[in-house]
């Protein structure tokens, strides 16, 4: 650690002092950061095979193709086929779409709930405040597994797919984004520049979205990285339990659960490593980039 | 599942294919619990009457070792015995598979299905009034001497109006049933104690089949004493010291888990070998790891398994025939509940010969064979091959898979790609498309099996949409005729007695296609009217027969296929014997290594 | 502190209540009841089933079906499993000994292995011992669970054959001996290493961090200076200042353990409480599903208050009133 603090005051005088804004520090800290970066280059290799899947490929993922059915990896199918006869690398392509849609719309819609709950709650503070704080913990309160399977349950059916899955985890997972950014605005709005924006007039939304909110944001986009995750793992081990995705959606999750027929997991291992192998590996890289972004973000920290 | 014995018919969709549940954690598929409604007359057979049904790889297993005496068989199950151990209270075949290890019926069925002497032999002479004799010196686990007062207490508990379990359907039929259930009488009328070993029953009408649908299993009046009927079922009694007749008696329950049995020495009917049996639940995610590693001696396996269980060296897969059917249903009309008739019939799928093209464009070979390893095969008619009822191929149309043929008939019946998208168009040149349903458990297989029955109707230019729903709401919206089922996947199985009425009479609830057809009401009525039939087998099975006709010709449904039982053998053991009505006694198993 | 305490269990009443209202609202929604898809022609008929859901007042209207249940819940009656027939109180008891062992286990395993290489890692930082736990606990935090749990199945109960696969015990054995207990360890084990797969990784990290923080602080060169050996300051001095924020997560442990345990149990086959509530959400038990919610949720809220608690006795500057 000192070794680098010398290193780092060394460059110091070296480097134009004013011309650099936090974010483009930010940045540049994050660019040399190598573990972040090859995270970075994974992650966004995967994601760009998998939303691109449909174009890369013009097999019909859905056809069960009776006479091919659970072959080893081979030239022509390259992971191999599952049960059905259906490649498993194209259903791995295909089940990364699924599961980063239901992990990046999850996350989305947490992180926008969870600001406007909390950023409300905080700066008005008050019985605002008191009202969402305790509907809050009302939803923190609820064992967040057993209540996506209940919902789960109930609307299965009831709405198209995927979404309902996205829609389940999203509601009962905003609490703890908004008592983050609720913190965050409570000492935040403490500061002289944001009396100085309330005694000049400026409305309440305005305050929040263009002072309050870009000093926070940092918190949220660490928050964020973290949420994307979780919820990866989420969709994955619902899906996997039976309560997540429906099985005919190809998503990593209901791939791994083909390993709970003991033919598949002892004798078919090409159908359940790769997910297995390829979710951790994303999950890994998310965590890496996450640690990443909070360092970059973190003034005080030298990388 | 899948496995026996359940001699009624019973709800297989699911059955069978107990690949179930990833769903559900594991055991408990879920599976286990819609199907299982089964099986009450479950019983036990014995080993001397059911030989060689099956055709199983290891017959020389039993040949080559003298009977030894000695070992621990560990009984495997692949759900969570819900830990109801006693017939008249039990609600899966779980429960019923290990009840089976340790008590016993009065009667028992043969591989045909017709009932044999077991504890008691009977007299009729107008299948009205039976006369049971019960063998005399048979003991209780408890010491107790079995006599006919057990077995009124058993009828009298399952009439009680506090009773919560589901079989007052198989006491109901005793005259005075009734009036002892809404508390008119003190006793069952029909109910007659001559002496402690004979008995009388007197039903309330003839019937062909009184018998096969009578209750048979005694309760033990002493284990049971000071327990108000409607606590019986969470008694100790009932799910920790189950107290039976059979060749091996409870000795610890590990609730969910294992159950212990050891040996009764004072079994009426030969010594038993083993010196335990365990059964142990299994999770069919461990099932072939088990197996291989010697863990467990025997258990039932989905077909899909079969091949693995034959490749090992330590166990062997037995076959033998199941009792149920696969379709695919056809919505045909809208049932009120109320009134119990159709009132209303449906023209999407009115056309037999659009029915007809369906059927044909099904490769239904390849299909069993994908899915379930071939451990099944086509059946043309709503009745499993080893029911004595069954009509032979050479008597029906076998539908083979044939697609220009189905093209054909679709042709001739108006269904034609007008505007050239690919797709055929209805006779009024309308869009079509057919809606197929099936039901969901979380296990990827059952999507697949769907989905390639739906490409053989988009082989043949009809369009066709899958849809899969959870299996709870499946039923629920198959039974209230949701306008969202239209052709549905489904399975039956069948029991001891094969009158199908409740599943094919246009008055029946569980009719689920709605098939409407005056002629089969008529027939089927006749095979059960003992003015017409009299106690001949061979005019019941004639007019099934001609039943068989006409629904083989109608096609309210598509019969699919009926599947085998497959169960893994571990090599060690010897005399165990399977037939169409589940596994031989279990007095006769041991361990031969 | 009593007053807060006593003030936050009386305020978890009012959430428990609204928590209830929610679950039974949403089991009651769910299609079907225990009785869809009980069907056996021959047996069964129709009418058998109307009875039933009579007799079980599942044709009331929800309010009623309410209304009757929480009164009988305050009671400490909590109905009778539609599935088992028997009362839930017994079927809980029946399986929460497994799953009270099975979390016990598993925050010995994470605090052991957590204390071990945290303190290793700590003293020891920037070393290639330190470099291996620190690539263990980012495997340990990315790897899900439930594929930790079927990679541990796949290879040390199918290809080594070193551990059982499921169930929580022989049954051969006799119980209260000392074989049955090795034998309940044996198959607790990997079930539980799995389940703290995640905190250990979490603590390790966070050990690993505090060591080296309060090893550069002043009390820790003030010993240095005194000559105090360095094992003594490591393992008395810094090691007495980094558990105490370390004992606060014991709040949320519970909460991970409640949400690890469905899983986990559902993995290794293994007969507790999440077994249980996985089977009564298919089956639609309902009320053995409403009560275990209802626990788990008292958990939660339990698992919080005593992590605030903790929070206000470990650190004296926070305030609880």
């Amino acid at each position: 650690m000192e070794v680098l603090t010398e290193k780092n005051t060394k460059q110091t005088p070296s480097k134009p002092p004013k011309s650099m804004s936090p974010w483009a520090i930010a940045r540049r800290k994050f660019v040399r950061n190598k573990l972040a970066m090859v995270s970075s280059f994974f992650l966004l290799t995967v994601m760009i095979m998998s939303f691109l899947a449909p174009y890369i490929t013009t097999i019909d993922i859905t056809r069960v193709n009776i006479g091919q059915m659970s072959l080893p990896p081979s030239g022509e199918h390259w992971l191999g086929t599952d049960k059905s006869g259906r490649d498993v690398f194209v259903r791995l392509l295909y089940g990364g779409r699924v599961s980063l849609t239901v992990g990046i719309a999850a996350t989305a819609l947490i992180v926008v709930f969870g600001t406007v709950i909390g950023s409300i709650a905080g700066y008005f503070g008050g019985v605002v405040d008191s009202v969402l704080m305790r509907f809050t913990d009302f939803i923190l309160n609820f064992p967040f597994l057993v209540f996506v399977i209940v919902l789960n349950a109930i609307l299965f059916g009831k709405l198209s797919g995927v979404w309902v899955l996205i829609v389940v985890i999203s509601v009962l997972g905003w609490g703890g984004v908004a008592r983050l950014v609720r913190s965050k605005i409570l000492s935040e709005k403490e500061n002289e520049y944001i009396l100085a924006a309330i005694s000049i007039g400026c409305k309440p939304s305005k305050v929040i979205i263009k002072h309050l909110l870009p000093n926070v944001l940092s918190t949220i986009i660490v928050q964020a990285t973290i949420l994307f995750a979780t919820m990866i793992v989420a969709e994955s081990g619902l899906s996997y339990l039976g309560f997540g995705v429906p099985t005919e959606v190809p998503s990593w999750g209901n791939m791994l659960s083909t390993s709970r027929d003991p033919d598949v997991m002892q004798n078919m291992p090409w159908t359940w490593i790769p997910p297995a192998v390829v979710l951790t590996l994303t999950i890994l890289s998310i965590n890496f980039i996450g640690e990443g972004i909070k360092d970059a973000l973190n003034p005080k920290s030298y990388r | 599942m899948k496995n026996k014995k359940s001699l009624y018919w019973l709800l297989a969709m699911l059955l069978g294919l107990s690949l179930v549940v990833a769903a559900c954690g594991g055991d408990e598929a879920s599976d286990t619990d819609e199907t299982d409604n089964t099986t009450d007359n479950t019983e036990q057979n014995d080993s001397t009457d059911t030989n060689d049904t099956s055709n199983d790889s290891d017959e020389n297993q039993s040949d080559s070792n003298e009977p030894k005496k000695g070992g621990t068989m560990v009984f495997g199950v692949d759900s969570e015995p819900e830990g109801l151990f006693n017939w008249a209270f039990y609600g899966i075949v779980t429960d019923a598979d290990i009840i089976s290890l340790f008590d016993e019926g009065l009667i028992e069925y043969d591989e045909n299905l017709k009932p044999q002497p077991n504890l008691a032999t009977w007299e009729t002479e107008d299948n009205k009034t039976f006369t049971f004799k019960f063998k005399e010196g048979v003991k209780w686990h408890n010491g107790d001497e079995l006599t006919v007062h057990d077995w009124v207490f058993a009828l009298e508990t399952i009439a009680h109006p506090d009773y919560d379990g589901p079989r007052y359907a198989n006491v109901q039929t005793i005259e005075g049933a009734e009036a002892y259930r809404n508390g008119e009488a003190d006793s069952i009328s029909g109910v007659e104690v001559i002496d402690d070993y004979t008995i009388k029953i007197t039903f309330d009408k003839a019937r062909v089949n009184n018998l096969t649908n009578l209750w048979t299993y005694p309760m033990n009046r002493t284990a049971f004493e000071g327990i108000p009927v409607a606590e019986m079922s969470g008694s100790d009694p009932v799910r920790r010291n189950p107290v039976g007749l059979g060749p091996y008696k409870v000795e610890n329950i590990i609730p969910g888990e294992s159950v212990e049995l050891v040996p009764f020495e004072d079994y009426w009917n030969g010594e038993p070998k083993l010196d335990k049996i365990i059964v142990k639940v299994v999770d069919r995610s461990s099932v072939l790891g088990a197996l291989e590693n010697g863990e467990i001696d025997f258990i039932t396996v989905h077909p899909s398994m079969g091949p693995q269980v034959e490749k090992m060296n330590n166990a062997d897969l037995v076959t033998y025939p199941g009792l149920a059917y696969y379709y695919v249903g056809f919505k045909l009309g809208k049932f009120d509940n109320e009134s119990l008739e159709i009132v209303e019939k449906y023209d999407k799928y009115a056309n037999k010969n659009l029915r007809k093209a369906m059927y044909y464009a099904i490769d239904r070979e390849t299909w069993i064979d994908a899915f379930f390893s071939g451990y099944g095969k086509p059946v043309n008619r709503p009745v499993p091959s080893a029911h004595w009822i069954a009509a032979d191929d050479s008597e029906l149309n076998t539908y083979p898979y044939d697609p220009e043929k189905a093209k054909q008939l679709l042709d001739e019946a108006g269904y034609v790609d007008v505007n050239g998208d690919g797709w055929r168009e209805d006779p009024n040149g309308d869009e079509f498309v057919v809606k197929f349903s099936h039901y969901d458990v979380g296990d990827p297989q059952y999507e697949a099996r769907a989905k390639a029955l739906t490409q053989y109707w988009n082989d043949i230019g009809l369009k066709t949409e899958l849809d899969m729903v959870e299996v709870n709401l499946y039923y629920e919206m198959i039974e209230k005729d949701n306008p969202e089922i239209e052709v549905f996947y489904g399975g039956w199985g069948t029991g001891a007695d094969p009158d199908p009425s409740a599943l094919w009479k246009s008055d029946a609830l569980w009719n689920y296609t709605r098939y409407d057809n005056p002629e089969s009401d008529q027939l089927l009525d006749d095979a059960l009217d003992i003015d017409i039939v009299g106690t001949s087998d061979e005019k019941r099975k004639d007019l099934y027969v001609e039943w068989q006709k006409i629904v083989n010709e109608d096609l309210p449904m598509l019969y699919i296929t009926e599947l085998e039982e497959t169960v893994a053998v571990s090599k060690r053991m010897g005399g165990m014997e399977f037939a169409v009505s589940g596994w031989n006694n279990p007095v006769e198993w041991y361990i031969a290594e | 502190m009593l007053k807060y305490t006593l003030r936050r269990i009386l305020g978890m009443i009012p959430m428990l209540f609204l928590i209830s209202v929610v679950v039974f609202t949403l089991a009651l929604a769910m299609p079907g009841d225990p009785f869809s898809g009980e069907i056996d022609p021959n047996n069964t008929d129709p009418e058998y089933i109307e009875e039933m859901r009579e007799k079980l007042g599942l044709n009331d209207p929800i309010h009623v079906q309410y209304g009757r249940w929480i009164t009988n819940f305050v009671q400490g009656d909590f109905g009778k499993s539609t599935r088992y027939k028997m009362p839930v109180s017994d079927l809980i008891a029946e399986r929460m000994p497994n799953t009270i062992f099975l979390g016990v286990t598993s925050l010995a395993i994470t605090y052991i292995l957590a204390f071990a290489m945290g303190m290793y890692a700590g003293r020891r930082p920037y070393t290639p011992g330190d470099h291996f736990i620190g690539g263990f606990n980012y495997f340990g935090l990315a790897i899900p669970s439930y594929i930790a749990g079927v990679f541990a199945i796949y290879l040390f109960s199918f290809q080594l054959g070193w551990i059982p696969f499921q169930g929580s015990v022989d049954i051969t054995l006799e119980k209260g001996t000392l074989d049955y207990w090795i034998s309940k360890i044996h198959h607790v084990i990997t079930p539980a290493i799995v389940l703290g797969l995640l905190s250990t990784a979490s603590y390790t990290q966070f050990l690993r961090n505090d060591i080296i923080e309060n090893s550069r602080k002043d009390f820790v060169r003030t010993a240095r200076a005194k000559g105090t050996p360095e094992r003594k300051i490591y393992n008395v001095h810094i090691l007495r200042n980094s558990v105490i924020p370390l004992i606060t997560f014991l709040g949320f442990d519970i909460v991970t353990l409640v949400n690890g345990a469905i899983i986990t149990e559902a993995i290794f086959t293994y007969p507790g409480i999440g077994q249980l509530f996985l089977s009564s959400v298919t089956n639609q038990d309902y009320p053995v599903l409403m009560t275990l919610t209802m626990m788990f949720s008292f958990l939660v809220l339990l698992g919080n208050l005593i992590a605030d608690i903790l929070y206000g006795v470990v650190d004296p500057r926070i305030r609880l009133d």
